[in-house]
């Protein structure tokens, strides 16, 4: 029970801080920008096909507009701390750490999500989808998964490297998610993007339509195993970086 | 109580010399008792601080903090201790009642006890006519009043405070230093650091002098204070006379 309190403190007080004026205005032109691909690209060719409209959407949303609002909002769960000097407070009380980085995880997971549903239907109405319920589903389903598997990924170089957590978090982003990720070999099973990329592919039924050299690069399990493997990576990667955080220490030097 | 016992703090630094930040540090603190670690900057007694709040862990020895081992309980220490550090700072969006909340929620208290600690809190603190404006627009010394408001959230039996005066006025450091008087009248233990020599020598039972990670002297405030020149010529004698590393 006073586990729960903890991470439903941080949580509230990380959405608090990302209330402010500027974030609102920064989230919004974020959920905007996808629409506005859309619009652009329709402007120039009207008569695209829903197929690619699909695959537009889903480079802009549950993989950039994800990508992007949880390096903004996961990465900084340590430095933020350290920079205003609230560590030691937050470190201090009982399972502190802990709730810092799963309130952090639980706040970086609600507002991008929310910035990426809004940003789905700003898409959906640009591309002419928004009608279609099993697209806009799917889409759902696409970007919370998206978040929740990424905002742990990012979990881990923020409490390795905090000072340096965003340029760790790039790193990884493009190393783990879009070089290993798109590799045809086991290392790509441990990442979101397969797992996204392969629901996207079964449900929108082109998983016949794939050219063979291509079909190396989704999973075939049904989607339950998707999003049940996603889950158990989140898990994985919070329980490790939540031991990380437990034995860190920081020297005063260190924080200066 | 505090009981700090050989507690060691060794560090590898950038070039790979070995640094003793904390080298055998051994103490104790009663309850009721202030006492006041004295030394100049670099001599170890912010590390030893944080050893004892579970900040860091010690390279070798131990400390207990109101009966709790930081290495074997340092969840218990963490409940029972309140830990003011010279670096604290305090979110700037959030008002001192908020503040207050978020400590006593993250220390697990409920709602009811929440509200009832930090409205006495505010009052003690003297906070209460900025307890809804956020501590961005606050002086540094109403801000370092809510940091020790939030130490004390959990009404812990020990404390330990690191240079609280630091960012306070002559008044503001007066107030904070009576405030010790009366939570050492309640029982509680203290350890205070701090370079303001005048400020604590009325006011601590007792003294702990570290130079080079080392107590170098230790002793009653009527011992220091017995020497010709006070707590500062007493201390500059046992920095001075201590030997060099």
């Amino acid at each position: 029970m006073n586990a729960i309190r903890g991470i439903m403190a941080v949580a509230g007080f990380q959405i608090r801080r990302l209330l402010a004026p500027q974030r609102i205005i920064m989230a919004l032109i974020g959920a905007a920008f996808p629409a506005a691909v859309i619009l652009a690209v329709r402007r120039v060719d009207s008569g695209l096909p829903v197929e690619l409209m699909v695959l537009l959407i889903y480079a802009l949303v549950p993989e950039a507009v994800c990508m992007l609002g949880l390096l903004v909002t996961m990465c900084p769960v340590v430095a933020d701390e350290l920079e205003r000097g609230t560590w030691q407070q937050v470190t201090v009380r009982p399972g502190g750490r802990r709730s810092l980085l799963v309130g952090t995880f639980l706040a970086a997971v609600g507002w991008t999500s929310t910035v990426a549903l809004l940003s789905l239907a700003l898409a959906l109405v640009a591309a002419g989808l928004s009608r279609d319920g099993q697209i806009a589903s799917m889409f759902v389903v696409l970007v919370l998964v998206s978040c929740v598997g990424r905002a742990a990924l990012f979990a881990l170089p923020a409490v390795i490297v905090p000072k340096r957590a965003l340029v760790a978090s790039v790193a990884v982003a493009f190393v783990v998610e879009y070089l290993a990720g798109f590799l045809p070999a086991v290392i790509n099973q441990v990442t979101v993007s397969l797992r996204l990329r392969s629901l996207l592919v079964q449900w929108m039924g082109w998983q016949r339509r794939l050219p063979p050299e291509l079909e190396l690069l989704i999973d075939t399990q049904p989607p339950w195993v998707q999003v049940t493997a996603v889950l158990a990576l989140a898990s994985v990667m919070l329980f490790a970086a939540s031991v990380i955080l437990a034995w860190r220490q920081f020297p005063p030097a260190e924080e200066s | 109580m505090i009981e700090v016992v050989g507690l060691k703090k060794h560090f590898r630094a950038a070039d790979g010399s070995l640094v003793r930040a904390v080298d055998g540090v051994s103490f104790s603190v009663a309850p009721g008792e202030i006492v006041g670690l004295l030394g100049a900057n670099g001599a170890g007694k912010t590390t030893t601080m944080r050893l004892l709040a579970t900040l860091l862990a010690p390279t070798a020895g131990t400390a207990r903090i109101a009966g709790y081992d930081i290495l074997t309980d340092p969840i218990g220490v963490r409940r029972h201790l309140g830990y003011l550090s010279a670096t604290t700072g305090v979110p700037d969006r959030l008002t001192p009642r908020e503040v207050l909340e978020f400590a006593g929620r993250l220390h697990g208290l409920d709602r009811a006890a929440i509200a009832e600690r930090s409205a006495s809190l505010l009052h003690t603190l003297g906070l209460e006519s900025c307890a809804s404006r956020p501590c961005g627009r606050l002086s540094s010394g109403q801000r370092q009043r809510v940091s020790l408001g939030r130490a004390l959230v959990h009404d812990p039996p020990a404390l330990i405070l690191d240079e609280p005066t630091n960012a306070l006025d002559v008044v503001g450091a007066r107030d904070l230093l009576a405030l010790l008087d009366t939570l050492r009248d309640a029982g509680r233990t203290i350890l205070v650091s701090t370079h303001r020599l005048h400020e604590i020598e009325r006011r601590c039972c007792r003294f702990v002098v570290i130079h080079a990670g080392r107590v170098v002297a230790q002793g009653t405030q009527e011992e220091f204070s017995a020497e010709p020149g006070g707590l500062e010529r007493a201390f500059f004698a046992a920095v001075e006379g201590s030997a060099p590393t």
